[in-house]
């Protein structure tokens, strides 16, 4: 009988309890957390393909030769970064003539060209190709000073400069080449 | 039964979510957009600047002036096309017509021609030289190919004049005797 008022009594002194803490208010801090990913986001182009049209004189001096074209622009819009330190850079491939047969002696089947990419950081980035008239060479690439801030801006790109190897007569038919505009993050040289 | 389709229906969402989440990675710290860029070059064949001065083959005087014959040793310089091309396969084309007498209109009297054949050669272009007789009804070498572009010069020349209707008619006096020769690059696409 003893013990078992022992046991009711302890049971009293912790139902009790709990009106000993009450109080009016009380507060409690959560915290709310989210991240932002590291973006850089190239606008859709104005145009996807860069046709520079025909490419030499048709009659005069320069008869067969490269004839003067103009400089030929692409927009990419609304391009972005959303962190500091990132770069753009333009890698250009020569135009080479479709038909893969060697050039003939006092011909040329390449087109070398300037690409640049503008509107990003202090320095615009700039690939100049170098193939021969046979074309064999390798893409140029060229990157343009570091963009400190996250940044949005309407990218250019530019094609001019262009140059026939020893400024020697084209082959006839279609040529092709490419250039590759991209944003990334600032590279770190390996420690 | 019904767990299981419960477990199948979070599986499912969990496949969906997971995809989702690719396709929102798929942009990144680094963006990339390739420009091809082309152009064109059209077929283009230019004759060149013709070399010499002038464009006349003089052969002075045609006969020999002892046997009223047409002389045996008639030459005239070469005359060279150069800075010719192509810019793709091409042929070459040449085509002449026959020394005649300008001022005598009649007709030639028995004995005598009034016309002057030969053969003109264009050479450098192709491996076997174009080449016509204005005597022959047909000429099949006047035409050559060739199966690559080409850049240099042709060169241009006359030989065997044989007088009109047999060595021996002789030609009758004029004092201009006038033929012609004319070479075509054409490009063959």
């Amino acid at each position: 009988m003893k013990t078992m008022s022992l046991i009711v009594a302890t049971a009293l002194l912790v139902g009790a309890a709990p009106a000993a803490l009450a109080q009016d208010s009380d507060s409690a801090k959560v915290s709310v957390t989210g991240q932002v990913a590291k973006l850089c986001v190239l606008g859709t182009p104005s145009n996807a393909v860069i046709d520079l049209g025909q490419m030499v004189d048709t009659s005069g001096a320069r008869v067969g030769k490269r004839a003067a074209i103009g400089n030929k622009s692409v927009t990419l819009p609304g391009s972005f970064c959303n962190f500091a330190n990132s770069v753009v850079t333009v890698n250009a491939t020569a135009l080479t003539a479709d038909d893969a047969t060697p050039a003939q002696s006092g011909f040329a089947r390449a087109v070398n060209f300037t690409a640049t990419a503008s509107n990003w950081a202090s320095t615009n980035a700039v690939a100049t190709t170098t193939v021969d008239r046979q074309g064999a060479g390798a893409a140029t690439t060229g990157s343009g000073s570091v963009q400190s801030l996250p940044k949005l801006a309407d990218i250019g790109l530019t094609l001019s400069g262009y140059d026939v190897p020893g400024d020697l007569l084209l082959v006839s038919g279609g040529y092709t080449g490419s250039v590759t505009v991209t944003l990334a993050p600032e590279a770190v040289p390996a420690p | 039964m019904i767990r299981k389709s419960s477990l199948a229906l979070a599986l499912a969402l969990l496949g969906s979510t997971a995809a989702q989440a690719q396709t929102e990675t798929a942009a990144s710290n680094t963006a990339s957009r390739a420009f091809q860029v082309t152009g064109n070059v059209p077929v283009i064949c230019a004759g060149g600047a013709l070399s010499g001065g002038d464009s006349t083959f003089a052969l002075g005087v045609l006969v020999n002036t002892t046997t009223g014959l047409l002389r045996t040793d008639l030459s005239a310089p070469d005359k060279v096309l150069t800075g010719a091309f192509c810019s793709a396969l091409s042929t070459i084309s040449v085509a002449a017509t026959r020394m005649t007498a300008q001022n005598v209109t009649t007709a030639a009297p028995a004995g005598f021609s009034n016309s002057v054949d030969f053969t003109a050669t264009a050479s450098g272009w192709t491996t076997t030289p174009a080449s016509v007789n204005t005597a022959a009804s047909t000429n099949p070498a006047a035409t050559q190919s060739r199966t690559t572009p080409f850049s240099g010069n042709i060169t241009v020349g006359l030989s065997n004049f044989a007088t009109t209707g047999g060595t021996t008619l002789r030609p009758v006096a004029d004092t201009s005797y006038l033929g012609s020769v004319t070479v075509t690059l054409t490009a063959a696409n």
